[in-house]
């Protein structure tokens, strides 16, 4: 029953972060930070499933529909999805797009099933400090290449700011107290739930707002489910070969599914160049088998490598979960076959419902009171912030890096900020991995 | 009906005044879940909820902010506590706030069999507020020492071959030797840990009965066993002088 309950809270969370534009996996997390702080490590990991997997398709709804990407990795989604719109197919490419999700969520699960005993085997791989530097270098580059149009001026700038912020207080290494400027409560370090909201949701939701202006309408015929069937069997091809290369892409800290996402669709558009559908049907079926890939690596070993990832890790730590499972890989693939992948299923069929027959209501309900949402939103994260600093004990200094982190934040709106957020959080452990690097 | 009304009544007033008559009492938990200081903190509060406390949970997670909040409060207050962190946080045992000596267990220094025949240059795992010049003094002056996080991080490590030893708590040691990868013995000449239960704003001899009885019961003994901790029992000003002369050991 609390599985279950998990499972539905993600799905609904998956639900509306998929719609809202601009708004990902990591805002969600914020956003349910309250509630799942109660959750145990089954339920925590379900809910981040569930939400993770309907993210990705209901986020091609409004990127069809409207033309505005509801995740970061809804690009391909939005080109080719305006080509069916324009000609009142948007049914169509929807109904496809989630077809060919829950097909490479499925394949996904196939290949892990596969790779399952060779990863197993060479687990010992994992253990050491040497994997998690070469890995930490690999993500560190990633962050100063990819991201931000891969402006490294601009993505080194977000990288240094994040560790920056990361400094005072207690290093992983030392029990000394650093950096805190005479400030007491900075002995606990710079607190997290200020930096996600100013630098990442007070952006999003500046973001949201100003797309209102812009969402006046949507447009669509209704489709049979046996038109899309036949439709999505001429894509078959495609979307196994999206299939397959997601999950590769899955694997790569910080890009997953941004990178599965357009590597399916630049090898489709190669392969297909005049067929919008195979395109768009590759691309979308990359985004869930990446998104299954990109768990594998905290769900087996406990090493997080997404943004979204690193607050559920900091959750599961909480919830008594072990910082490092590499004593603990076979345990842990036992538990994603036993407790993840039946529910994973369940996500996906759930997904399909919601993102095709239900789309066009799901999104005019949306759509009606989005005002009512930006509002709500901006107003519960205040008051999230000011309960975790009660609770903290940090009240002042909570809203003080808010009200900063959130000035700053505006000012910077025009940059992604995960390479920023992704060292605020893994800079003390990158720190450490690397200091031990040098002495080992 | 008469009688049935009298007797409603007067279980109700006996309710009430026993209500009434409930002791108050903060318990502080200053460890993350999956720790053994939260572990002991949640068995401490259902113990004393069924001994007839209220008790008011602080949940604080982090040893040093539990200890500040501590340190001001004026309420009655209790935390777990060990030895190895009085230094660190500047707050000693002593008869104010002393209730008792928990179990005590000694650190461990494994080693794996790849290195067993390496006589200079052994890298050594140890926590980050470990005495350096101690396992110096200890271990030798040709020894590489690598700091970790935590306990559960430097298993971690000497799993994956980052070094040849490690000084560790006991339940690591025990969990490494099940590896059959190394080896580890328990270190005289390295400090002591003790962990303890201390109070304030609290009449101590009183809460010492309470908690001692909370200990006795099943879910402690479990815990104990299962770790296989030794729990030196003893008169309260026993465990008060040993636990003072052992937390001298952990001065950097």
């Amino acid at each position: 029953m609390e599985e279950l309950i998990a499972v539905s809270l993600g799905l609904f969370a998956g639900t509306v972060t998929g719609i809202v534009p601009g708004a990902g996996v990591t805002v969600a997390m914020v956003i349910a930070t309250p509630m799942l702080m109660g959750f145990d490590v089954t339920q925590l990991l379900l809910f981040y499933m569930a939400l993770a997997s309907m993210v990705q398709f209901t986020g091609t709804i409004p990127a069809v529909f409207l033309g505005v990407p509801g995740e970061t990795n809804s690009l391909p989604a939005v080109i080719e999805g305006t080509k069916f719109n324009r000609r009142m197919m948007s049914q169509l490419a929807v109904g496809v797009s989630a077809v060919g999700s829950v097909l490479g969520s499925v394949i996904a699960v196939a290949l892990t099933f596969l790779l399952l005993s060779f990863l197993i085997g060479h687990v010992s791989v994992f253990f050491s400090n040497n994997t998690k530097f070469y890995l930490y270098i690999f993500v560190i580059v990633f962050c100063v290449l990819v991201y931000n149009r891969g402006n490294v001026l601009i993505n080194i700038t977000l990288c240094l700011t994040g560790y920056a912020l990361s400094l005072p207080g207690e290093s992983d290494i030392s029990s000394n107290i650093r950096y805190t400027l005479n400030i007491d409560d900075l002995e606990f370090g710079v607190p997290l739930m200020p930096v996600l909201i100013g630098f990442l949701i007070v952006p999003t939701l500046y973001k949201i707002y100003n797309d209102h202006q812009r969402v006046k309408q949507f447009k669509g015929n209704d489709v049979a489910f046996k038109k899309v069937l036949v439709y999505f069997m001429r894509c078959l091809p495609s979307s196994i070969r999206g299939s397959v290369i997601g999950y590769l892409c899955g694997f790569m800290p910080g890009v997953n599914t941004i990178l599965a996402t357009n590597t399916s669709y630049s090898v489709e558009k190669r392969l297909n160049r005049n067929s919008p559908g195979r395109q768009l049907v590759a691309s979308e079926t990359a985004n869930n088998s990446g998104q299954f890939a990109s768990m594998l690596p905290l769900l087996l070993i406990g090493i997080p490598i997404t943004g979204s990832e690193v607050i559920l890790y900091s959750l599961l730590v909480d919830a008594g979960w072990s910082p490092f499972q590499f004593d603990n890989v076979a345990n842990n693939a036992d538990m994603i076959f036993r407790e993840i992948v039946p529910w994973f299923v369940l996500a996906n069929l759930v997904g399909l419902l919601v993102a095709w027959p239900f789309a066009k209501q799901i999104l005019r309900m949306f759509t009606a009171s989005k005002k009512y949402v930006i509002i709500s939103l901006a107003i519960f994260m205040i008051v999230l912030n000011t309960y975790l600093g009660i609770q903290d004990y940090r009240t002042v200094l909570y809203t003080i890096c808010l009200i900063v982190f959130g000035c700053v934040g505006l000012l910077i709106r025009k940059h992604e900020p995960v390479p920023l957020i992704f060292m605020f959080i893994l800079g003390n452990d990158i720190e450490a991995v690397f200091l031990r690097q040098m002495l080992i | 009906m008469k009688k049935t009304i009298i007797m409603l009544l007067s279980v109700l007033l006996v309710s009430i005044a026993k209500a009434e008559t409930k002791q108050q009492i903060t318990i502080i938990n200053n460890g993350k879940a999956g720790g053994s200081y939260h572990a002991r903190t949640q068995m401490y509060r259902d113990g004393l909820v069924a001994a007839g406390y209220e008790v008011d949970y602080e949940d604080v997670g982090k040893i040093s902010q539990a200890v500040k909040i501590f340190k001001e409060t004026d309420k009655p207050t209790i935390m777990v506590y060990s030895n190895n962190q009085v230094y660190k946080q500047d707050l000693f045992h002593t008869a104010e706030n002393f209730i008792m000596l928990e179990y005590q267990q000694p650190l461990y220094v494994c080693q794996t069999n790849e290195s067993k025949s390496k006589t200079s240059g052994l890298t050594v795992a140890h926590g980050k507020g470990y005495d350096t010049k101690l396992l110096n003094k200890v271990l030798g002056d040709d020894i590489i020492l690598v700091p970790y996080k935590n306990s559960s991080a430097m298993l971690k490590g000497i799993l994956g071959g980052d070094v040849d030893m490690m000084v560790n708590n006991q339940g690591m040691s025990l969990k490494y030797m099940e590896s059959e990868l190394g080896t580890c013995e328990p270190s005289n000449l390295l400090p002591t840990m003790q962990a303890t239960v201390i109070g304030t704003n609290i009449d101590i001899k009183q809460m010492r009965e309470v908690i001692f009885e909370i200990t006795m019961d099943i879910p402690f003994l479990e815990y104990h066993n299962s770790r296989q901790l030794n729990r030196p029992s003893n008169t309260w000003e026993n465990e008060l002088t040993t636990v003072k002369n052992y937390e001298k050991q952990w001065q950097n």
